[in-house]
């Protein structure tokens, strides 16, 4: 079984990483990166050369291709110390045309060339646009190398980056020309100082981390966190400026949640900020004015905030998840009902309903749904996070689990009913067993094994959202992220949706299987009892 | 001997004739000839509710393509009319006087609603058919291949698992991209890879059939596997296709409902577009008409084709035929 499951779950992963391969080339190669512009002010308002540019660097930032200026270059140059200043700023002075150009620019500029093409980059050099002997404006000459990012290069740093383990070299790396930290190293404290230093609540510390905490406690659930691995999913550009995917749909929305914080510096104060999850922002506190330097001692000044209301996913999940019981606690009875009374009322307003959901578009009944919900009960139709009660949360729940339910109906009944005509249960009648007996023993335990093969991954998927029922109701959840993420052309998001999206399902069809073997100790996935 | 018949007052002619022995009318069988089609009809037409259904079906497709060859609708026609917006049933009946055309009110650019639902079912429904059409041949040759052959399935499972694992919309909009949303852009998106689903599906059902004992002794028999696909497995499939196909058709109208609501839908006016368009209508007390009507009139469509394809499929199954 463990053999099977592990070999399910390698399959699983090569899929995972073959569909993120086609996203890639989906959003990388055919989608047409121009578009991109299509709802940018800033780009409409460049001219010339300067709009050139400004193409390139925004492609860069969404992760199309690789943009490198020749006086970048020449920057990194310097910073390693292969050049000193004085010839920096001589080479970076690159003329209006190639022929303008001085004996050190000449020099660099054939360097440059040379190591970018056999890197198989294409180098762009475009002369200064002249109005009347003066440069047009954002007419200024321009040199520079590109190249598309190759799909294979792409994936592997993509998923190598996925889990990130703190490390405490992480400030030598984010700032290797400052002076990063003194002393980096990890710290056990019994008495965490968020706290005021004198709770008892182990926490451990990093000095030269990314994370200021790297595990800690807290009274909520799950009591005892951790920032040692991070999940990215890949950073935002538009729908939530970068901030990873992940994060994007597990933190907290709505208004803030002031409590008594103790600063690092000693300083009391109301404040909403959630120092346990403090990162590393290199030379923060010296430029950060009086406000950081009266709070922190250090450059671990980036914190979160705690606000009050859930985070999408966890919008999506208790509605889903309520909506998923209801469902389950609507359909079961009623189709077992529908079986037991065959071609009865019960079966026949069933199957109507059945129908009703299965023909009618899904649009169509959440927005009856939501008009009867409306006129006829009182409910609310939108979602408030701020004087919102409890009760707009039932019209959402409500447009889920109905449909929801008239799935499980339809295949209770359908398996029930097959089973009925079974041999078992006519051998079972001529043994004598009374109906009842019959039904609760064979019919309804045989019938319901396909039933059980989906509860995982209805479970798993009530944490995604449904688009239309958060739409209508304009919940704040996690169902509308990718096609937000498509509209605005958010491509780090669209690939971590999709590898969320694809994980959840790889995860819910395994999981699926073992609650099925685990109900049914008949099947077995492996290979000698078959 | 002889016996004198007259006196019984029989007559003396011979009452049998002789048959000579044939060997090839021995061979038949008299009883009534079977013919599968046939029963298919009659177990359809015995329940007289299908017949109902079957005439609003007709009605549908009747409307659907023939109205709006009748009619000149221009959705922009009377835009510039500001008193024929947003108009109840009653109201624009009053103000152009009775017509067919005005009993479901107008709409935000003072168009008839009632053109707009049948030029928008016409462009909706022949999706749906070509879609169906299209992902039901590819996925049922397919499917029964997958089912069939294993070294075919052993590929087809992973191609399905990553296919499955890329996301829809995100495929569609890409393809829009590319494309433009024109009507063939959209029937090629949705059988880009939507005949996956029902090749999957399909092949699960020959794998249960595939191994019967039956099959087993066709093939000892020397059968050809053609033969074995024909005449012993496909004549169990079609039920299956049928119930399939009552789902599928309605299906794309539903999904190109949905679609029309993410403002991924074509730039052509369909069932879909008509909701999506009316969406905000429906907000604002007293122009829900615009949004109902073509909700009920889909809904009614969608009905209509998965009822006759479910009770088709029904009366395609032979168990019902006796």
């Amino acid at each position: 079984m463990l053999k099977y499951l592990i070999k399910r779950l390698i399959f699983g992963i090569f899929a995972i990483i073959a569909a993120m391969a086609i996203v890639m080339l989906l959003i990388y190669t055919f989608m047409d990166r121009d578009l991109v512009f299509a709802k940018d002010p800033m780009f409409t308002r460049q001219t010339s050369n300067a709009r050139f540019v400004y193409m390139y660097a925004k492609w860069e930032e969404y992760g199309y291709l690789d943009y490198v200026p020749y006086t970048e270059w020449l920057q990194d140059l310097a910073n390693k110390g292969e050049i000193d200043e004085e010839t920096r700023s001589a080479a970076a002075a690159f003329g209006r045309t190639p022929e303008e150009d001085s004996e050190v620019v000449q020099e660099y500029a054939a360097r440059f060339i040379e190591d970018y093409q056999s890197q198989g980059y294409s180098i762009v050099r475009k002369d200064a646009e002249l109005l009347g002997g003066r440069l047009a404006a954002g007419g200024a000459q321009v040199f520079f190398a590109h190249r598309d990012i190759p799909l294979l290069n792409r994936l592997f740093s993509y998923l190598g980056s996925f889990i990130t383990v703190d490390s405490i070299h992480y400030s030598e790396r984010e700032d290797p020309a400052g002076v990063g930290v003194e002393n980096p190293g990890v710290t056990f404290t019994l008495h965490d100082p968020v706290y005021g230093g004198k709770k008892f609540s182990p926490a451990i510390i990093g000095n030269g981390t990314e994370h200021k905490y790297l595990l800690y406690f807290t009274s909520d659930f799950p009591f005892i966190h951790q920032n040692i691995a991070t999940i990215k999913l890949g950073t935002s550009y538009t729908v939530n400026k970068g901030v990873d995917v992940f994060a994007t749909m597990t933190q907290s929305q709505g208004s803030y949640v002031l409590s008594d914080t103790t600063f690092p510096t000693g300083l009391q104060e109301q404040a909403a900020d959630n120092l346990h999850e403090a990162t590393y922002s290199p030379g923060s506190l010296a430029t950060g004015g009086e406000f950081l330097q009266a709070r922190y001692t250090d450059d671990y000044t980036n914190v979160d905030t705690i606000k009050q209301s859930y985070a999408k996913l966890g919008f999506s999940f208790v509605i889903g998840i309520i909506a998923v019981v209801v469902s389950y606690l609507l359909g079961v009875p009623m189709g077992i009902l529908m079986a037991l009374r065959k071609d009865g009322l019960i079966d026949k307003l069933g199957t109507m309903y059945v129908i009703f959901i299965s023909a009618v578009p899904s649009l169509a009944y959440i927005f009856m749904f939501r008009a009867i919900g409306d006129s006829v009960f009182h409910l609310p139709t939108t979602f408030d996070l701020e004087k919102g009660s409890k009760l707009m949360y039932v019209l959402p729940m409500i447009s889920l689990a109905l449909p929801q339910a008239a799935g499980t109906m339809k295949w209770l009944r359908r398996y029930m009913i097959d089973q009925m005509n079974s041999d078992y249960v006519k051998f079972a009648r001529s043994g004598g067993l009374t109906e009842g007996e019959i039904f609760r023993k064979h019919i309804l335990k045989n019938a319901a094994i396909p039933i059980f093969n989906g509860i995982p991954g209805s479970i798993i998927f009530a944490m995604t959202g449904a688009i239309i029922t958060e739409r209508l109701y304009s919940v704040p959840g996690a169902g509308g992220l990718l096609t937000d993420a498509i509209a605005a052309y958010d491509n780090g998001v669209i690939v971590g949706m999709a590898l969320f999206y694809s994980a959840l399902s790889v995860i819910s069809m395994i999981l699926g299987d073992i609650l099925m073997a685990v109900v049914d100790p008949r099947i077995s996935f492996t290979e000698k009892a078959r | 001997m002889e016996f004198d018949y007259s006196q019984f007052g029989l007559s003396t002619e011979e009452l049998f004739s002789h048959v000579d022995n044939n060997d090839l009318e021995s061979e038949k069988i008299t009883a009534p000839r079977y013919s599968y089609w046939k029963s298919v009809f009659r177990v359809f037409f015995r329940n007289k509710f299908n017949i109902v259904i079957l005439t609003l079906l007709a009605f549908v497709i009747l409307m659907s393509y023939l109205y709006p060859a009748f009619t000149d609708y221009d959705r922009f026609g009377s835009l510039l009319d500001m008193e024929a917006k947003h108009l109840t049933p009653a109201a624009a009946i009053e103000k152009f006087g009775f017509h067919i055309k005005y009993i479901f009110g107008t709409g935000g650019a003072g168009e008839s609603t009632f053109d707009a639902i049948w030029y928008g079912a016409q462009i909706s429904l022949s999706l749906a058919f070509i879609c169906a059409a299209i992902n039901m041949t590819i996925g049922v040759v397919l499917g029964a291949l997958w089912g069939f052959s294993k070294k075919v399935d052993s590929v087809m499972i992973v191609i399905y698992n990553i296919v499955a694992n890329v996301p829809y919309i995100l495929l569609l909009s890409v393809l829009v991209m590319l494309f433009r949303a024109t009507f063939w852009t959209m029937v090629f998106a949705m059988t880009l890879t939507g005949w996956l689903g029902i090749a999957y599906s399909l092949r699960v059902q020959v794998i249960i059939i595939r191994d019967r004992e039956y099959n087993l002794a066709s093939r000892c028999l020397g059968t050809s596997t053609v033969k074995i696909a024909m005449k012993n497995i496909l004549p169990f499939m079609t039920s299956i296709i049928v119930t399939m196909l009552a789902a599928e058709v309605p299906g794309y109208i539903s999904y190109e409902v949905f679609l029309s609501f993410l403002g991924l839908g074509m730039n052509d006016i369909t069932l879909g577009k008509l909701i999506y368009l009316a969406q905000n209508a429906m907000v604002t007390p007293g122009w829900g008409w615009e949004f109902w009507c073509p909700v009920f009139v889909a809904s009614i469509i969608t009905i209509v084709l998965y009822l006759v394809g479910q009770n088709l499929g029904d009366a395609s199954d032979p168990r019902t035929h006796m």
